[in-house]
């Protein structure tokens, strides 16, 4: 199943290139509507209680000023179960920055100010935003935190193993609250008229955030609109729609069918559209001379919010990752009075997976085993806990392969040996994982215009992946035709039901119901089908589901140089290689792993939403002081892949790439300085104080 | 107030603009251009990236009265008619872009060096493009389609030294 | 809200004069950015881009002293192509400041009347003993930097000046500046650390940034530094100097600063890293003064 890394084409370039780099590509806010109005929301200014008053009469007086929206006059929603969804339904404030009116005008500039008149009076109560573990705040997941639960892992006896383990580990690691931060911030035009509700929205999937709304309002489905042909970046912050959806809509409702615009401020994203929560993690790892895994345990404490549950479930991470025959893996939830979180690249896995690919490498440097032998001798032959088969694990082969090409085998394992002027040298290793899902229930529709020309419909969207690009490439090789010969449309609900743009999934069901469509396509129509023939289809189910353990696997090598004297870290190279089964577009694939990999160099050194629990706020909330990685941050990174092909997996062999890029990177860095220096450190970010002791 | 400006090499006036309001908000809101991106209204992303007088500046931080009767141009204005400037090619073919949104403001900067720089190093291509944060793409294809562009203008791009521990 | 667009210098003065609230803006690099997060609405804007003699710099003598006088509006981009070889110090500090986009609108004016801890400019001002020059229709004063700044953000400006220029003597000897921030580039100073070498007056300067409440110099590690230069005879027969006199140095600087934990770094790091940027840029600069460069316009940073 392993071939060499592959020298390939780069594939055809990005479809809607030409409109991204000419600047007419429009994004939500950017479509032109006729006589929109400005929104401008009002935001709760404590972080628990209620609102007592609300003085909307000098808001009023500001020239164009069309609509002061409150809890009340605005309209009851239908409740759906989404407190997020469910605004201004109430004088309850679960967390400050929260919605809870809004201000509509002729410009944002006036709508703004006009904001900033009203006056509101609020009842405080006392509130709790300090992550802790807290007997009185911690709890254990149910079903209602996550549809994917991970429930408590218990297989032999795991302290009884440690006990007799000639090598062990045992180190709690934590992780920050991190923010998205797409470039584009979350944005939506919502206008009501006769036929239902119109929204240009910046999201995942137009589809799901269609089948939230619709009920919301009490509307049937048909009669919402869902507009996203492009998407400035989301990386979960745009899965589920937010409150300002709602919002926005709830105003449209009061403008007699004057569209309302929306675009949240860099600031409000800090409190409004998610965030990965905050982890502490303890891992205990033992094992035998040979480095043989005797007992693995990983414990995670993550926060949540009271207001809106959401499991991150970092230990998860452990489950399937190395052979260990005894284990325990929990996952625990501390809720407090704070903005909900949600996915964030690669959820649960980025955290989890730095926690034990961290402790993986303090285990190498006990046993004084290669970190890279260490993990090949983990290597499980089948997954560990559900024992099913691997539908492909070509984990040791990009270990392997990216040993070679970083020149792991010249390296000296001393911590702290290696000095060049003021800066310490060292270089880490780190495995990344992670699972290759599949949403069901996708439709595509496959119409043969005429001369052999096509057209593809399916309601997936394109937030920057390359799913536009990789679609049109699976719908022309499944027809037999050019590329150029087939036209793919996306990006709204006018086309058939597709699921969601995450999970690393979007390929793997969009490209499968493309293939499958093609084929009952062909089955209906022949090879010779007449102008107009056309047909829909999803996927069916795929019978080795349940069969097969599915994962994508990669190898992350970092080299990083600390300064002797001040602690600053810089990350000069880094080389991922990875086994993510068939990779459909080589030239845009590349920069999914790049782009995860890079945002893994920021979790590692920069990102980090400070939270002031004084006021339950994240102080630094905005791009000034939330930094992401740039351009001078980012030294050589080069990325390659296995030639991997999964007949298990589905269709079209594709396992993901949106994720796995960022998995495991924050660990080789952070492995890598302690080569560098002899200090471990455990608490992400690596700022440079914790490398000064 | 009534702003009277040129962009992309026409004269354009907007009426009734706020004077606290941003040259980026004149253009999205008011000229009908909104390929300059909104993203941070800080100065910190770049995405916003302009031709001021032609020096790139972000138009989230100029005020619409200081553009009065100046030169503006934007990434709608980098390609001559259909033909697409040479950076605008490099990065498509370089897969320099993904979602798009930091492209605008990363096309105005890397023209901007090229002209100035004909040949640029590696770290000249970091330092010019240093203040153009991209969430997507992880730098490296950006790089590549710099040194592509410069290449094709005529420039043979050196690509030896890479941003490493020292700054010095 | 009113926008104020003088042509001239005199009409400035005359429209801040009229307008003591008007809120200055140039590069728009701080003013813009509280408009855009709506933290302020000034009633007026009075807009600073179209006065040309604020958009230049001239040499001239201050008190015998060959001197530069840059007007208030000059960008960051134009102090380092224009000015690398006359104010290093300052050009060293101007290459650091945010990116390309906002050196080529920031001005020194702007930063000054910002008065932020974390500006850029202000360390290797103070180390070159600048001075500020304010005017209003009633009339011009020249002050030193050190007495303009009086708190966090807040300056001696009365509502009705405008900065007009700011005189930096020429180096006559090496001068360097450092910054540390946990990013490589954009990014706020986690803190700065200039020094300047005075041969010809054998002095020492030094300028410390995001270290107080406001941006101050290190005056007892200046006077140590020039006592101990002076004493073993070093500037005119200048040898490597002893390590003892080096770790004084970055104590004394340490010890000047009076700083904060912030979100971009805790105040005992800070204490740290001025020590280690003091002894840094003293080293770079006394090789420098060694191997007999007067002045360099090389740049270093941390």
């Amino acid at each position: 199943m392993t071939g060499a890394t592959r020298a390939t084409s780069p594939g055809p370039e990005r479809i809607e290139g030409h409109a991204k780099v000419t600047g007419t590509a429009r994004y939500a806010f950017e479509h032109p509507v006729a006589d929109p109005l400005y929104l401008h929301p009002l935001r709760a200014t404590i972080a628990r209680g209620r609102v007592t008053s609300v003085d909307t009469t000098a808001a009023e007086r500001v020239d164009g000023v069309r609509l002061v929206l409150t809890h009340h006059n605005a309209e009851a929603l239908v409740p759906i179960g989404d407190p997020e969804l469910a605004v201004l339904q109430s004088d309850e404030i679960a967390f400050r920055g929260q919605l809870i009116g809004a201000v509509v005008a002729e410009t944002q500039e006036s709508a703004a100010h006009a904001a900033d008149l009203v006056e509101i009076r609020y009842e405080r109560m006392a509130h709790d935003s300090d992550f802790r573990d807290d007997a009185d705040i911690v709890y254990t997941p149910d079903a209602d935190a996550s549809p994917m639960l991970s429930p408590d892992l218990e297989e032999g006896d795991v302290d009884a193993a440690l006990a007799d383990a000639a090598f062990t580990v045992d180190a709690t690691y934590t992780t920050p609250t991190e923010h998205h931060n797409p470039l584009e911030p979350h944005a939506v035009i919502a206008a009501w008229d006769d036929d239902g509700l119109t929204l240009h929205d910046s999201n995942q999937g137009s589809h799901l955030v269609r089948d939230l709304i619709a009920p919301l309002f009490g509307v049937d489905k048909e009669r919402v609109s869902v507009i996203s042909p492009h998407v400035g970046g989301a990386f979960g912050s745009k899965g589920m729609p937010h409150g300002h959806v709602a919002l926005t809509a709830l105003a449209a409702r009061h403008t007699a069918g004057r569209p309302v615009k929306y675009a949240l401020s860099r600031t409000q994203m800090f409190e409004l559209v998610g965030y990965r929560p905050p982890t502490r993690q303890r891992v205990r790892l033992g094992a035998d001379r040979e480095g043989r895994l005797v007992a693995t345990e990983h414990d995670s404490l993550e926060q949540t919010s009271r207001f809106k549950q959401y499991a991150e479930q970092s230990a998860s991470a452990s489950r399937e990752m190395y052979t260990s025959p005894n284990r325990r893996v929990t996952n625990r939830l501390a809720a407090l009075d704070v903005p909900a979180p949600t996915w964030m690249r690669a959820p649960g896995e980025a955290g989890g997976m730095y926690a034990l690919e961290s402790a993986m490498d303090e285990l190498a440097v006990s046993a004084g085993i290669d970190p890279v032998e260490l993990r090949l001798r983990n290597e499980p032959e089948v997954a560990p806990v559900s024992g099913l088969p691997f539908s492909s694990r070509n984990l040791p082969a990009c270990l392997r392969e990216g040993a070679e090409r970083f020149g792991w085998h010249e390296r000296d394992p001393r911590p702290g040996v290696r000095r060049e002027g003021d800066w310490l040298v060292g270089t880490g290793v780190a495995a990344s994982s992670f699972p290759s899902l599949f949403f069901p229930g996708s439709l595509a529709t496959i119409r043969h215009e005429s001369g052999g020309k096509y057209r593809v419909e399916i309601g997936a969207v394109d937030i920057g992946t390359g799913s536009r690009t990789a679609l049109t490439q699976l719908a022309a090789e499944a027809l037999e035709v050019p590329v150029e010969a087939v036209e793919l449309w996306l990006g709204s609900t006018e086309q058939p039901h597709a699921s969601l743009a995450g999970g690393s999934a979007g390929t793997a069901s969009w490209g499968s119901t493309v293939v499958e469509a093609v084929r009952a396509f062909r089955t209906e129509h022949g090879h010779d089908p007449v102008s107009g023939a056309e047909t829909t289809a999803g996927a069916g189910k795929n019978p080795d589901a349940g069969e097969y353990a599915m994962h994508s696997y990669g190898a992350q090598f970092a080299e990083v140089r600390v300064n002797a004297d001040t602690g600053e870290v810089r990350v000069p190279r880094m080389l991922g290689v990875f086994a993510a089964g068939r990779i459909v577009n080589p030239r845009t694939a590349r920069s999914q792993f790049l782009g995860g990999m890079t945002m893994g160099i920021s979790m590692a050194l920069h990102e980090h939403s400070v939270v002031d629990e004084r006021f339950g706020h994240v102080v630094n909330h905005d791009l000034a002081g939330y930094h992401i990685a740039g351009n001078a941050d980012v030294g050589s990174v080069e990325v390659d892949w296995i030639d991997e092909h999964d007949p298990h997996v589905n269709p079209v062999g594709v396992k993901g790439i949106g994720e796995i890029g960022i998995v495991g990177t924050a660990a080789a860095i952070g492995n890598a300085a302690h080569h560098a220096t002899g200090v471990r450190v455990r608490d992400l970010p690596l700022t440079p104080e914790k490398f000064l002791r | 107030m009534r702003l009277n400006l040129t962009v992309n090499g026409r004269a354009m006036t907007a009426d009734d603009v706020w004077e606290g309001e941003s040259l980026l908000y004149v253009l999205r809101e008011r000229l009908g251009l909104p390929g300059s991106k909104n993203a941070c209204e800080q100065g910190e992303c770049g995405s916003c990236t302009v031709y001021l007088d032609r020096v790139p500046v972000c138009a989230c931080l100029v005020a619409a009265g200081q553009a009065q009767d100046r030169e503006v141009g934007t990434v709608e204005g980098l390609a001559d008619g259909e033909e697409l400037s040479t950076v605008q090619r490099a990065f498509i073919d370089e897969g320099a872009v993904q979602c798009g949104f930091c492209t605008p403001g990363l096309l105005v900067a890397a023209d901007d060096l090229i002209e100035r720089v004909p040949e640029p190093s590696d770290a000249e291509i970091r330092e010019a493009l240093a203040g153009n944060l991209c969430r997507c793409t992880g730098y490296e294809k950006i790089m590549a389609a710099v040194r592509t562009a410069a290449e094709r203008s005529g420039g043979t791009s050196g690509s030896g030294s890479s941003a490493g521990g020292d700054r010095t | 809200m009113d926008f104020l667009r003088p042509a001239g210098w005199s009409e400035a003065l005359e429209a801040k004069a009229n307008h003591p609230d008007a809120t200055p803006i140039a590069g728009g690099t701080d003013v813009m950015v509280e408009l855009n997060f709506d933290h302020r609405r000034p009633e007026t804007l009075l807009d600073l881009t179209r006065i040309e003699q604020l958009r230049e710099w001239s040499r001239t003598e201050r008190n015998g002293v060959p001197t530069v006088r840059i007007g208030a509006a000059v960008p960051y981009a134009r102090l380092i192509e224009e000015l690398g070889t006359t104010l290093p110090g300052l050009a060293m500090a101007a290459r650091t400041v945010g990116s390309p986009q906002i050196r080529n609108r920031g001005t020194l004016g702007g930063n000054l009347a910002s008065a932020s801890p974390a500006g850029d400019g202000h360390p290797p001002l103070l180390a070159s003993n600048a001075e500020i020059e304010l005017e209003s229709v009633r009339g011009s004063r020249t002050l030193p930097l050190a007495d303009f700044f009086t708190g966090v953000k807040r300056t001696d400006m009365a509502p009705d000046e405008l900065i007009a220029a700011v005189h930096v003597p020429e180096g006559t000897g090496p001068q360097q500046f450092s910054k540390i921030g946990t990013r490589n580039a954009m990014v706020i100073a986690v803190c700065t650390f200039a020094v300047a070498l005075h041969p010809r007056r054998r002095g020492v300067g030094t300028g410390l940034g995001s270290a107080a409440p406001t941006p101050r110099s290190a005056t007892e590690a200046e006077e140590f530094l020039a006592g101990a230069l002076a004493e073993d005879g070093q500037w005119d027969d200048p040898r490597p100097l002893p390590a003892s006199v080096t770790e004084r140095f970055g104590e004394l600087v340490a010890r000047a600063a009076a700083p904060i934990d912030d979100v971009r770094g805790t105040a005992g790091y800070r204490t740290h890293a001025l020590h280690v940027l003091a002894r840094r840029t003293l080293s770079w600069a006394w090789d420098e003064y060694r191997s007999g460069t007067e002045l360099s316009g090389r740049q270093r940073c941390a």
